[in-house]
């Protein structure tokens, strides 16, 4: 990934306090066009509070965001080419799978018929075809989170932000919706930026990872330097050792002791 | 977002507004008639100690009553095995549906001098005086108390008791030792929200206290009859003491042991001998609740009650001639104006508190809640001592006004913890998708909370219709509403009429209650399909 070239998007010197509690001290990173980079780390660390600036819908207290060059830090949410899939998809429980995709569309002047055959496209290619007309609560968890993906994409954002979109579904969906995720990305063109606290899913979706800790950045590069280097004892702790553990223990599970 | 933040800025300012002039002013104006002489004057007076006995007395006895009855209620409907469990608990909550003064003149017209049971049995006229103010207030007070202890019972879990099942624990000792204990905060809420209400209702007392006057009577009578204010103040500050303290317990005491972690309910255990009582208490309880309007029946057709049984239509249209259809036409408005009005404000005020946050946001939903404490006559004289001469006074307004400050804090509740629920990154997502969060409430909150409107449309509606205790204040020289007459009859001897208005507010509440019953029924098997 060349970060030399005019990056998708740089986060500068960015500040967020709540009270006296510092929750972003200073964060400033870079992400590349097309890049997938995950955000690690515990909860409270200000990984949420990160993507929210970014979407915009907190000011930071100090600092800037610059897409493609130009500082969006006071844009409104929905003037940053950006979308969002939150943890627990927030879909809008009263209409149609189908009507969830293509509400927002009426309000960016597209007409009718043309939001129709977008959303039914989207849907199509989140693989929901046969469910287009079915009310969310009759959906698989995994099947509600693609309807969230679907309704942020068919907006085309150049970038999507994701906050724990599977910390509430079941391992086996989680793994299938992995693929289908990257597979999203490759067809769409989009930078994604994966909010996480799962080391596994970071380390087998992205292309760098940033780990934080309280506020800062700890490290942030491929997974392989990661591991490879790990910029110190909290990287060390938190992410490789725990990835260590649940290895060593896929592995004796299938040599069968 | 800079339209949302004027937008909200504006709001803000409104509903500061709103509540600074409609409670926050009108209050402290009624406090500031308190006067070291005023006090003087009302302690000294002859009325004033029996008063305030009768009051403590009175209302302690009924709210003991109201509770223990209340109790066993509940308990039937949530931990028995009977059957019409959803009849039984419609016909509890009917004395909700007409005005205290109505249940007391359900007393009178049963065990009054000339009443139906009074002759039937030969009684005594014992009726009026302590235990008919104590049996006209459990009337009254009794779905209140149903409604709270049931909700508890309903949502408590079963693992503690399937446990001391175990390990032998006998049923008394699991109702003295795991029930009681779980209840009793909703117990405590429930005695303080019980008393207030009885103590600062006038009604009961001054149909059937005969002699004995409690503290709301007295105020009634100093400020209404009278137009004394500055002693009307002086019992108004006392009559909110027990209110302030309810609602502090309410307050100190969120919990209420609903938000545990519930596995699986209670579910009740068949057991022949615990259903037979049940079925015989919950019986005789319908009956006691459906005396009264039975009574209002006969008085109201028949020739002359109840010596003379022919059916009649006369006296209904004595009562019409009397002016009871223009003084329906008034509540009726009323009602409808303060449901409206107060459905629309109560949601939006539920929507700052719930879904903007913020410090004064909190603000906001603790005075939305505090209206809840201020009774109905300490609101009523408040308001016509502040907007005396005001040109809002001697109109509808003012009691429509009344009435939606006074009924506020329940239907704000409902919608809080409605929208409490709902996911709380809808209108992230809106702004993320360039939807506005005018856009998020009107396609997709208030479909989610529409059941939630109806609901608190109902509440402002029927307390509006029976209401007699704020509107008594500012009626006379505003158009006066419909539940007012029946004391007005009662005191002429027009029994007949008072006995028609009484059945008339009750059939168009309960006709009210139906219709949106089966609308919410009929829409809710239409979102299942």
């Amino acid at each position: 990934m060349d970060l030399q070239l005019s990056p998708k998007l740089e986060i500068k010197n960015i500040t967020k306090a709540y009270k006296a509690n510092d929750v972003l001290k200073n964060v400033s990173f870079e992400v590349a066009e097309g890049e997938f980079l995950s955000i690690l780390g515990p909860s409270g660390c200000g990984k949420t509070t990160l993507l929210r600036i970014l979407i915009g819908l907190l000011k930071p207290d100090g600092g800037s965001v610059i897409k493609d060059g130009s500082d969006i830090t006071n844009a409104h949410p929905s003037e940053r080419g950006m979308g969002i899939v939150f943890q627990n998809y927030a879909l809008f429980e009263n209409m149609t799978v189908i009507k969830n995709v293509e509400y927002a569309l009426k309000f960016h002047k597209i007409p009718k018929k043309e939001a129709r055959e977008r959303a039914a496209r989207m849907l199509d290619a989140v693989g929901l075809k046969e469910h287009v007309s079915k009310m969310p609560r009759n959906l698989s968890g995994g099947q509600q989170q693609r309807v969230a993906i679907a309704r942020t994409l068919v907006l085309s954002p150049d970038i999507v932000l994701f906050d724990e979109p599977m910390s509430a579904l079941d391992v086996a969906t989680r793994l299938s919706m992995r693929t289908e995720l990257k597979a999203l990305q490759k067809k769409f063109n989009t930078t994604m930026i994966y909010v996480t606290h799962d080391q596994e899913e970071a380390f087998a979706l992205s292309d760098r990872i940033m780990i934080m800790d309280s506020g800062e950045i700890s490290q942030i590069d491929t997974p392989e330097n990661i591991v490879k280097n790990p910029a110190n004892e909290y990287v060390k702790t938190f992410v490789l050792d725990n990835l260590q553990a649940k290895a060593d223990s896929l592995i004796r599970f299938t040599k069968g002791k | 977002m800079r339209n949302i933040l004027s937008g909200k800025s504006v709001i803000k300012i409104c509903i500061t507004l709103f509540f600074v002039f409609c409670l926050i002013l009108p209050i402290i104006s009624m406090l500031c008639r308190i006067t070291p002489e005023g006090i003087d004057r009302v302690i000294h007076s002859k009325q004033f100690l029996p008063a305030l006995k009768n009051s403590f007395t009175t209302g302690l006895t009924a709210t003991i009553i109201s509770l223990v009855l209340a109790m066993a209620a509940a308990w039937c409907l949530e931990r028995t095995q009977i059957r019409g469990k959803a009849i039984f608990g419609m016909l509890f909550v009917i004395p909700m549906l007409i005005p205290s003064i109505s249940h007391a003149f359900g007393l009178v017209a049963l065990f009054g001098a000339n009443g139906l049971l009074t002759n039937l049995l030969d009684l005594d006229t014992a009726i009026y005086g302590f235990w008919g103010i104590v049996a006209g207030s459990v009337m009254y007070s009794f779905p209140l108390a149903f409604l709270m202890l049931s909700s508890i019972l309903q949502y408590e879990d079963s693992m503690p008791y399937k446990a001391a099942t175990v390990l032998g624990v006998s049923r008394i000792r699991q109702f003295t030792d795991i029930t009681l204990p779980y209840m009793k905060k909703t117990l405590i809420s429930a005695f303080f929200a019980v008393f207030t209400m009885i103590v600062t209702d006038y009604g009961v007392p001054l149909m059937v206290g005969g002699k004995q006057i409690t503290l709301s009577v007295l105020m009634y009578q100093k400020a209404v009859s009278m137009i004394d204010y500055d002693s009307g103040s002086v019992i108004g500050a006392l009559l909110l003491v027990p209110a302030i303290i309810a609602f502090l317990v309410d307050v100190l005491n969120p919990e209420n042991g609903q938000s545990g972690f519930v596995s699986e309910p209670v579910k009740p255990e068949k057991r022949a001998a615990s259903t037979a009582v049940s079925y015989i208490y919950c019986t005789l309880l319908s009956i006691a609740v459906l005396a009264p309007i039975l009574s209002f029946c006969l008085m109201v057709f028949e020739t002359k009650y109840p010596v003379n049984t022919e059916f009649t239509l006369s006296h209904i249209e004595n009562t019409i001639n009397r002016g009871a259809d223009r003084y329906l036409m008034n509540s009726l408005m009323y009602a409808l104006l303060a449901a409206l009005l107060g459905t629309i404000l109560a949601f939006i005020c539920s929507y700052m508190a719930a879904r903007v946050k913020g410090a004064f946001m909190k603000g906001i939903h603790l005075i939305s809640i505090t209206s809840m404490a201020i009774p109905g006559i300490v609101l009523g004289l408040s308001y016509v001592i502040f907007f005396h001469g005001m040109p809002i006074y001697k109109t509808i307004f003012i009691i429509v006004l009344a009435n939606l400050l006074h009924f506020f804090a329940s239907p704000y509740l409902m919608m809080y913890n409605t929208l409490e629920k709902l996911n709380p990154d809808l209108e992230a997502v809106g702004q993320s998708l360039g939807v506005s969060r005018v856009h998020i409430i009107k396609d997709v909150i208030l479909p989610k909370v529409r059941f939630t409107l109806i609901e608190m449309f109902v509440y402002f509606f029927v307390n509006s219709m029976i209401t007699i205790s704020a509107v008594s204040f500012l009626a006379p020289p505003s158009p006066k509403p419909v539940a007012l007459m029946i004391n007005q009859f009662e005191a002429q001897l027009l029994m007949e009429s008072a006995a028609f208005v009484s059945l008339l507010i009750f059939v168009i509440n309960i006709a009210v209650k139906i219709t949106i019953g089966l609308i919410k029924r009929k829409a809710e098997k239409n979102s299942k399909a």
